[in-house]
């Protein structure tokens, strides 16, 4: 369901999904394309396609397919240089209002990402989770100041290979850890890290985006009483993390997403969780679904 | 002495970590897996016996976290009162006198930077009864030799989350398989799977933490 100011990127399409792997092995097209259709109803502003390890011929092929019933623009989602360039060459702009695709993603590790788009330009999304070291070398980023800085420098590159797009043409992904195992502080690293890019002048109207599912990844669905535990946990981050520049997700069409009072128990729960440290934060997330 | 053991595994599967923890809510303000193990050694508990708690305890989180009947949070409650009680066990460790079945070097190899995968296997093998030597993430295929070479008779584990990391692990495989014939090799991670197990030379694929000590169990220990 759609939630004013969030772009919702359908993320059913996805390899890593066991359903949408059988189709995929099994060549299901019409499973696929009923994928599309059905994100595109729910309101999915664009279709994520992600086909794993298939070859780039057949991230082409699934994005031409997928095009002929669906006139959203997509989501090109691979770390692979090659399986990009495939999908975003094979995509056709007519097909979706002339709207760009978004590229999904491009990090300080694979910049040569950008070069499709001379021939096909895309929104790109960033990911700033990783950076360059002083020696050149890839690291997680581990303070929401490295985030901050890598968002800096990824722009600059970007801006560069996008003849100057403005940052309205570029979405940044922070990176979203698992709440159930953030034992380190993963979730205030993240909610700092959002506020210091909205705070920067420079990078001001850029757009902001996490997979968002990957936030109650591995938590029950449902508490004790039945009520739902996954929802309000999402909900209760995005009401947190909207005021700040996020505005766009890669998540389900299927959940109620939606801005939460301050005194909603899932509110609560990760108000707690930005003030507490360790093996706590975990005990408070089982303490909000107990 | 069994007591001790079960009263262990208890506080370990239900992660009480210590008297303060306020999880699980039916054993609040009851001793927790830190005041047990002080208590069992006082009494002249073996040190062997509370490790054989610890492992009972993640056997069983283990099993229901493979199984989905208990969730992330759980297992990692469960490795802090593991940890609790390997904090006392540890001067015996360091002396000898408690032994662990075996040790395993474990990563996230080249190019990959995802870490929550290999910490959940970390956890349950650690619980399992094994040293764990955690080279942390993006480990180059080097790094994984050199830690070999420290730990004779270990076994290792290896963990990817992109199909472009992938072909950093076969790479990685080979090269431990060809200096290292006889060493047995985990490799897990979400786009594995047994084929790509059995074309790079691995020894086994587990789709989920609590397989991989049963492996190392059966082949290893």
């Amino acid at each position: 369901m759609a939630l004013p100011g969030l772009t919702i990127i359908g993320e059913s399409i996805n390899d890593s999904v066991p359903s949408t792997h059988i189709m995929f092995e099994e060549n299901n097209i019409d499973g696929i394309i009923n994928l599309a259709k059905t994100q595109a109803e729910k309101g999915a502003a664009y279709i994520d396609v992600n086909v794993g390890s298939h070859s780039p011929e057949f991230m082409a092929d699934m994005v031409k397919k997928i095009q002929e019933h669906v006139s959203l623009p997509l989501s090109i989602d691979t770390p692979d240089p090659a399986i990009a360039a495939a999908g975003l060459k094979a995509y056709d702009p007519e097909r979706a209002g002339h709207k760009k695709p978004i590229l999904n993603s491009i990090s300080e590790a694979r910049l040569e990402m950008f070069d499709t788009y001379a021939e096909q330009p895309f929104i790109p999304i960033l990911l700033i989770t990783e950076g360059l070291n002083e020696s050149g070398e890839m690291v997680m980023n581990t303070t929401a100041e490295q985030i901050h800085a890598t968002a800096k420098s990824m722009v600059r590159i970007a801006r560069e290979r996008m003849k100057n797009a403005g940052n309205d043409q570029i979405i940044l992904d922070p990176g979203i850890m698992p709440i159930g195992s953030d034992s380190k502080g993963d979730f205030k690293r993240l909610i700092d890290a959002i506020a210091l890019i909205h705070q920067d002048k420079d990078l001001s109207g850029i757009n902001m985006s996490v997979g968002l599912s990957n936030f109650t990844q591995m938590l029950p669905s449902k508490k004790l009483d039945g009520s739902p535990v996954k929802g309000p946990l999402e909900s209760a981050f995005l009401t947190m993390a909207m005021p700040m520049g996020l505005n766009t997700i890669i998540g389900s069409v299927n959940r109620k997403y939606q801005i939460l009072e301050d005194d909603h128990p899932a509110m609560q729960c990760l108000k707690d969780v930005l003030k507490l440290k360790g093996i706590d934060i975990v005990m408070r997330v089982m303490f909000y679904y107990s | 002495m069994q007591e001790y053991v079960d009263k262990i595994a208890t506080c370990v599967a239900k992660g009480k970590v210590n008297k303060t923890a306020p999880f699980p809510p039916d054993m609040k303000d009851k001793d927790g897996a830190d005041e047990i193990a002080a208590e069992a050694l006082k009494n002249g508990v073996h040190p062997d016996l509370l490790l054989e708690g610890c492992m009972k305890g993640m056997d069983i989180i283990g099993k229901e976290f493979s199984e989905n009947r208990a969730f992330v949070t759980n297992l990692v409650v469960s490795a802090a009162a593991m940890n609790a009680v390997l904090k006392h066990i540890k001067p015996f460790l360091e002396s000898g006198e408690v032994k662990r079945k075996g040790k395993f070097v474990i990563g996230t190899v080249s190019g990959d930077l995802h870490d929550i995968g290999k910490n959940l296997v970390s956890m349950i093998i650690t619980g399992g009864g094994y040293e764990v030597i955690d080279l942390g993430v993006d480990v180059p295929t080097n790094k994984f030799l050199d830690a070999i070479s420290n730990n004779p008779g270990c076994s290792v584990g290896l963990s990817a989350l992109l199909t472009t990391t992938m072909a950093n692990m076969e790479n990685s495989v080979k090269a431990i398989k060809s200096t290292y014939p006889d060493l047995k090799i985990l490799i897990g991670g979400a786009p594995i799977n047994q084929d790509f197990c059995s074309r790079i030379g691995a020894d086994f694929y587990s789709p989920n933490p609590h397989d991989a000590v049963d492996y190392l169990n059966k082949s290893v220990a």
